[in-house]
């Protein structure tokens, strides 16, 4: 009878793969990330594995050159910083450090004292000298991690001050620097830099020229590039085992873990995690499915709708949906003579379908945004006025603006600085992403009825992501990653962004905006800067420089023995979770490999 | 024939450079930039909803020092003439993904590829010679055409969706569990278990993957194999052999048989380069950790040494394999000498 159903169901798989519809998976509504199973209120207890979904190998495991999020991933949980933040209330707290740091009048100096029984897997202990060395690699312009140096450009010299208290001097005043220094990946010096090359020199000395630097530093970094990539050694939770290239990847629970017992520290228990790297969505959710996976993060959107929702399936596996801070949006080429009117770029916010665009292209699974704030954060402005689906609104603003088909053609036209232009354009995004294709596609059909053609242009990655620098387009369709800390969107927004193939691709320019960006990065009382961001988005919304399209949700699957499994705003933290021992699928077995 | 190798293997020189030549400039000229790609926090980064360009503004910088650490900076006739160099001193350079030198990359993962392939070479000729064989012997028959259909028909079936189907239905899930869904070994095997269970094991591993990347082989082979017999049976030594009274079964096997396997050994000069090339299907949805995935991989990341290095790799096996079927076409072939003939 099971084999009924599950056939029936593989049939609709086959048939309605991207036609839509069908049944709709229970969705929540927004306002918070909805918390689930938490069963019986017993004890947590160490003990039994968690196999988590990989869908690639990390591309190596040095936490300082690699720049991807499978390496983050497993990096987590092997190395700490000084600060961390609250998993609940987003707030930082100090981890590594005793407190958050002292920071000078004039806010350029950061001072941060060093908990003293902070040890490193080895046993060896955690000192200032550490840290001063981890800020020394970072900022070494021959360490192969030019993406993560970019960050901390601010960061002008560190020293210490007596064995456990460090001190950073930073560039200008900006409320930020504080999480970045916070954010630094605490190294042991003794393992990573075993002969002490970099002793000798200062944090100012490495910002200088990378060929005036002393051999001993080029020694140093040529070793750190290379022999570092498969052997992190930290001084987090779970230590490194073993990585079978393209199979799996174990991390196991360190008895000896520093944070074992303490206050406000995370407690691990399970003993092992293992990364099962399996590249393809089929074969993971079958994997899971046989008992081979414990865990799945992301479940693609079809899966959710179709392939998970049996009883069997909901016996043995628990699946979430939240919200991933990632939202998409249609960029308007504000430089461009269409687009340059306000009233245009509102119009087409009017054209725009969101609502059935998230049904049909998201399966449901996300969220109409207004505004580039994270509608968790403080700073989004709840009181934001949407712009609904509504065409005639749409063609009202048009005409206001000067557009109507004066040739009879069924193209919408106007003089614009002597000339007749038709209201002709092109969307462009990047190829492989179905979703944009099909947002493009919704909306070139609706403007179509309304006299208005748009063409639409899928390009290569690299391509499309060359235009958009270089302003060669009309609109785009692209996506911006929030983060769940605080937003800063000065790269995006401000108008000296436009220059220079900044993240302003848009031109967009405002000088109120401009002044309100500015403000808010030397602002360090956190109400004032709310203030000054719900400013910011009031305009936004006015202006309409994006139309801002939609919050995708994530699905994750989780096997049910498993505890404490709750949705926190940035997502699920498998480091709470727990096994009873009546539950526990492989015990305290973790010599098998 | 000493001379004639020679001269064969001189002349491979000139052939290899033009094939490196030919692929450098393809890779190269190829739309794509590794440096926006690690920039963009790798291929997912690229591939999802364009994570991480909110560092936009100040990566520019990065990627200029990034460029400047793998010598992308430099002039391409430069680029292509160091990379040359370094190949005849047998440097391949390092993988721009995690710094490791390439050739431990593809030793790491060239006896999956390896094993994977022999074990499907092996399946393809001793399912596809017996079909040929009898194909031939049956010419135009029910059973004949029946073969002929069904290996056409596999010979069409699309390798990613059998596979697909494969998975769905015979390896958990809501179906039957016969096979696991991909991996190599069990999770909690471990080198210290007897060797039965080891085999037994790794073959529980590798029956699908060996079977799907066999199946469109059947067709192409026994159809060669059909062709090749029925050229040899329509010839007059056949027609003797019959009027001496050779039973038919000595007649097929030892006469026709033989004559028929010289053509088949100009495909051999294939198998050398197949058995590195790998199946990017394969490996990808059974989660293989192949040659065919590094590469595929690669490519998409536009990792410029690995690529380079794989296709080298391939150009040469190819070279000697087609060298090695020249040589034993003339062992198993006494009509054809070496160097020209009459000389």
């Amino acid at each position: 009878m099971a084999r009924d159903r599950s056939w029936k169901l593989f049939l609709a798989l086959l048939f309605m793969l991207g036609c839509g519809g069908g049944e709709r998976a229970g969705t929540e509504n927004r306002g918070t990330q909805q918390a689930v199973a938490k069963e019986e209120p017993a004890v947590q207890t160490t003990g039994d594995w968690l196999i988590i979904h990989s869908l690639s190998d990390p591309e190596q495991l040095n936490p300082l050159t690699s720049n991807d999020s499978a390496s983050s991933d497993v990096l987590g949980y092997i190395f700490e910083g000084l600060l961390t933040r609250n998993p609940r209330t987003l707030e930082l707290k100090p981890f590594i450090a005793e407190a958050r740091p002292a920071v000078s009048k004039d806010k350029l100096i950061y001072t941060f004292t060093i908990r003293r029984d902070v040890r490193f897997q080895d046993g060896r202990p955690l000192t200032g000298e550490d840290v001063l060395f981890s800020i020394k690699a970072i900022k070494c312009p021959l360490v192969n991690a030019p993406f993560l140096r970019v960050y901390y450009n601010s960061v002008v010299d560190a020293q210490l001050v007596d064995p456990y208290t460090i001190r950073f001097v930073t560039k200008e005043p900006y409320f930020l620097n504080e999480e970045v220094l916070g954010g630094i990946t605490l190294l042991p010096r003794h393992y990573y830099d075993p002969e002490n090359l970099l002793k000798t020199v200062s944090v100012r000395d490495l910002g200088k020229e990378p060929s005036q630097l002393p051999d001993h530093v080029k020694r140093f970094s040529d070793d750190f590039n290379k022999n570092y990539g498969r052997n992190p050694m930290g001084s987090g939770p779970y230590t490194f085992r073993s990585w079978k290239t393209g199979q799996q990847l174990d991390l196991v629970r360190d008895p000896e873990y520093w944070g074992n017992g303490k206050p406000g520290i995370d407690q691990p228990y399970l003993d092992l995690l293992k990364f099962r790297i399996i590249n393809n969505y089929d074969a993971a959710l079958v994997t899971l499915k046989s008992g081979g996976l414990d865990y799945m993060e992301r479940l693609e959107p079809v899966q959710h709708v179709r392939g998970t929702s049996s009883e069997r399936f909901k016996r043995q596996f628990q699946k979430l949906e939240y919200y991933s801070p990632t939202y998409s949006y249609i960029g308007w080429n504000n430089a461009h003579p269409i687009f340059g009117d306000k009233r245009v770029r509102k119009a087409m916010t009017y054209f725009t379908n969101r609502k059935q665009m998230v049904k049909t292209i998201l399966f449901g699974l996300g969220e109409v945004v207004d505004s580039p704030i994270y509608f968790f954060r403080p700073e989004y402005d709840k009181t934001l006025p949407s712009y609904p689906y509504d065409p005639k609104k749409g063609l009202g603003l048009l005409r206001e603006a000067g557009w109507s088909d004066t040739d009879g053609d069924g193209v919408l036209d106007k003089v614009i600085d002597g000339r007749k232009v038709p209201f002709r354009f092109e969307i462009k995004f990047n190829s492989g992403n179905a979703t944009r294709k099909s947002a493009a596609l919704t909306l070139q059909d609706e403007l179509k009825k309304h006299g208005i053609v748009a063409t639409v242009r899928e390009l290569d990655w690299t391509i499309f992501l060359d235009d958009v620098k270089n302003h060669k387009f009309d609109a785009v369709i692209l996506g911006w990653a929030m983060g769940v800390g605080d937003p800063d969107a000065y790269q995006v927004w401000h108008s000296s962004q436009a220059a220079n193939k900044g993240s302003n691709a848009i031109s967009y320019k405002n000088p109120r905006v401009d002044h309100i960006l500015e403000e808010y990065r030397r602002e360090f009382d956190p109400k004032k800067r709310i203030e000054l961001y719900r400013e910011f988005q009031r305009i936004l919304d006015d202006e309409q420089p994006y139309t801002f399209l939609f919050i995708g949700k994530l699905v994750s699957a989780v096997q049910r023995r498993l505890r404490g499994v709750e949705v926190l705003p940035g997502g699920l933290r498998p480091i709470e979770w727990w096994v009873p021992v009546s539950a526990q699928k492989y015990g305290n077995r973790v010599t098998a490999n | 024939m000493v001379s004639y190798l020679l001269q064969r293997l001189v002349l491979l020189v000139p052939t290899f450079i033009g094939v490196t030549l030919i692929g450098f400039l393809i890779m190269r000229l190829a739309p794509g930039d590794p440096a926006e790609l690690r920039a963009a926090g790798g291929l997912r980064g690229a591939a999802g909803a364009g994570i991480s360009l909110e560092k936009r503004g100040v990566v520019d910088e990065a990627l200029v020092q990034w460029r400047a650490q793998y010598g992308l900076d430099r002039p391409m006739h430069i680029q292509y003439a160091i990379w040359v160099k370094n190949l005849f001193t047998l440097n391949f350079g390092e993988s721009f993904k995690d710094n490791q030198p390439v050739w431990h990359k593809i030793l790491e993962r060239l006896p999956v590829t390896v094993k994977l392939n022999i074990f499907s070479i092996l399946l393809v000729y001793i399912v596809a010679i017996p079909l040929g064989i009898y194909s031939a012997t049956h010419l135009n028959s029910w059973s004949d055409q029946t073969a002929t259909f069904g290996a056409f028909v596999l010979f069409a079936v699309p390798l990613v969706w059998a596979a697909t189907m494969a998975i769905v239905f015979l390896c958990g899930g809501d179906f039957l569990y016969l096979f696991p869904p991909g991996g190599l070994n069990s999770l909690d095997y471990s080198p210290d278990w007897p060797l039965w269970e080891k085999v037994s094991d790794q073959a529980w591993y590798l029956f699908l993957p060996v079977v799907l990347l066999s199946y469109d082989g059947f067709a192409g082979l026994s159809r060669y194999m059909r062709a090749s017999m029925l050229e040899v049976l329509g010839q007059d030594f056949v027609r003797v052999a019959r009027a001496k009274g050779l039973s038919e079964r000595v007649v097929i096997l030892k006469h026709v048989l033989r004559n028929s396997l010289i053509p088949l050994v100009t495909i051999l000069a294939s198998i050398l380069p197949g058995l590195i090339g790998g199946s990017v299907i394969i490996e990808t949805v059974f989660s293989i950790p192949g040659l065919g995935q590094l590469g595929y991989e690669a490519v998409l990341a536009r990792d410029y040494p690995t690529v380079l290095t794989l296709f080298t790799v391939s150009a040469l096996l190819t070279l000697i394999g087609i060298l090695l079927s020249d040589i034993l076409l003339v062992l198993v072939d006494p009509r054809i000498a070496f160097g020209r003939r009459g000389q």
